[in-house]
């Protein structure tokens, strides 16, 4: 539309283009602007790669993290389930309400199983391993106290839950101590979730470098295009026109950082694998690490495309408007 | 078609390129603009083709307030406007038709339509078959015939030249004139800024002259 002289018809409007098919061609025109900004970049494969591999290999660390993170959590996830309360009887209890009081915990929903550890059992027990027998024939009676280890049921397993049933059971009659060895529990959460932060703060890091980056990259090539861009505003263009193609730049640094950042971290996955499998053998598990899913992967991607998008986004909205013929 | 009322322009810096200047030219008309170097010609011409707005006093393209137009619509007032420079500002690394087609590209044709019209355009200007050249491939003469026709590639109602023939020797300097004529008698209004005073001494136009940023001669009344 033509906006001093009202009479012109101008452009689209005068080749009679119907509503629809300008609709079909402003994505037309996309998608050849598109192709084009592709084309652009194999022009300069070399330095084109080279932007790519930055944003790809900055994105390699957090999905490698989280990775990291992720199968720490489900290795902190078994180990949560592992959660045993250890109670201790109160002395001079008759055998058979010990009993007695086994079967009415195996009754309750809250609890999966309980096993009995009678005091002349543990105290053989003791004798055995500890080495401290001769010592232990010298007192005049078994110091030990009956214990029952039980083992909350699934839904009162977390740190929390377990807690709160630790409490119900203290106070029943039988119950000299119960104890929940939580303490470890909350020291590995504690520090998974310093694990966790850290490695949140390290990403939240690199995904700026990589927007500052390819934003940088992007304002390299709008001052190399200066006369072009100066031109095309001389001729009539608009600033989101030439914009397009650098945000098309953009986002193609994004598809295709985000390709070699899933080879990266499956490489580096690869790497740690043996290692990690090496620990876990030391801890007497079979253990091995779950790489990136397919979604987690359409994560990755979908992010390298938004950090490459938005990067050369900061870079054009400063820049394109800034140049301006003289 | 052109209209300043009073229009003066001051540079940050305080040189006062353009003092008080005032005069009209009406649609359809063909007209130069001379003055030494310095005087004010490319300012007044950024003024048109909104490179730089005025400190004072209004500029009016067919009775539009300049002053009104904000910055996102400037690219639709130089779609009207075809403007022609001394260094004709053609796209090295495209050809010939590519730079043609630039401004309808621009105005959202596809490069089937834009062909069409880039023909016609390149073959009034009488470079039909240069199509598939890179500018470097071409004279100087050619080069600007390219860039008169990326000028009037989308029939703009408006031409203005800054120095067209500022690089040309006499003959190929009156092809160029007589190119804008060619435009002029289909109705286009031109403003041509040079200061080749021979070669508007040869040609009947109206002539306006400036000086140290005054308008001395409108070229209406005999100085």
């Amino acid at each position: 539309m033509s906006l001093l002289f009202r009479q012109r018809s101008s452009g689209a409007s005068q080749v009679k283009i119907s509503g629809f098919r300008r609709f079909v061609m402003f994505f037309v025109h996309n998608a050849q602007q598109c192709i084009a900004s592709l084309g652009e970049l194999a022009r300069y494969p070399l330095a084109s790669l080279m932007t790519m591999a930055v944003l790809g290999l900055s994105l390699t660390l957090p999905a490698t993290l989280y990775v990291v993170v992720k199968n720490t959590e489900k290795v902190g996830g078994d180990w949560d389930q592992a959660a045993e309360m250890t109670l201790f009887l109160r002395n001079g209890l008759s055998q058979q309400e010990i009993a007695t009081f086994t079967k009415r915990l195996n009754l309750s929903d809250d609890i999966e199983s309980v096993r009995w550890i009678p005091k002349d059992e543990a105290l053989a027990e003791f004798r055995e391993g500890s080495g401290f027998g001769d010592a232990l024939d010298a007192l005049p009676e078994n110091p030990l106290p009956d214990v029952l280890v039980v083992v909350p049921a699934a839904e009162r397993r977390s740190a929390q839950a377990a807690q709160a049933l630790l409490l119900e059971l203290q106070k029943e009659r039988e119950v000299a101590e119960a104890r929940l060895d939580l303490t470890w529990l909350e020291r590995l959460q504690a520090l998974l979730n310093l694990v966790r932060d850290g490695f949140l703060a390290l990403a939240i890091l690199l995904c700026l470098s990589v927007v500052l980056i390819v934003g940088n990259t992007i304002r390299l090539n709008i001052n190399s295009k200066r006369d072009e861009i100066i031109v095309m505003k001389l001729v009539g263009a608009t600033n989101s026109y030439i914009q397009r193609p650098f945000l098309y730049t953009g986002v193609w640094y994004g598809v295709i950082g985000g390709v070699i950042a899933w080879f990266a971290t499956a490489v580096l996955i690869w790497w740690i694998q043996d290692a990690v499998v090496g620990i876990s053998e030391l801890y007497d598990s079979q253990f091995s690490l779950e790489g990136l899913s397919v979604s987690e992967m359409g994560i990755l991607w979908l992010l390298a495309i938004l950090f490459g998008l938005f990067g050369s986004y900061l870079a054009v909205r400063k820049h394109v408007s800034s140049i301006e013929p003289q | 078609m052109i209209k300043f009322e009073q229009v003066s322009k001051t540079y940050p810096g305080g040189f006062q390129a353009l003092n008080q200047v005032s005069f009209h030219v009406e649609p359809g008309e063909m007209a130069f603009l001379t003055g030494h170097s310095g005087a004010g010609k490319s300012t007044l011409l950024k003024l048109i083709g909104m490179m730089e707005r005025p400190t004072a006093g209004r500029v009016l393209i067919n009775g539009h307030d300049l002053r009104r137009v904000t910055a996102k619509q400037i690219p639709y007032v130089r779609r009207d406007i075809g403007m022609i420079f001394q260094d004709h500002r053609l796209l090295m690394d495209k050809t010939v038709l590519d730079n043609v087609a630039l401004p309808l590209l621009i105005e959202g044709y596809s490069m089937q339509e834009a062909r069409k019209r880039v023909q016609a355009s390149l073959e009034k200007v009488g470079l039909g078959d240069k199509l598939k050249h890179y500018p470097m491939m071409l004279s100087g003469g050619e080069q600007q015939r390219v860039g008169i026709a990326r000028a009037v590639v989308n029939k703009p109602p408006l031409l203005l030249a800054d120095e067209p023939t500022g690089n040309l020797d006499p003959k190929l300097s009156a092809e160029i004139i007589k190119l804008f004529e060619d435009f002029n008698r289909v109705g286009v209004s031109v403003l041509i800024a040079t200061h080749d005073l021979g070669l508007i001494a040869r040609l009947r136009y109206r002539t306006l002259s400036l000086r140290d940023g005054r308008m001395i001669n409108d070229g209406l009344q005999e100085a």
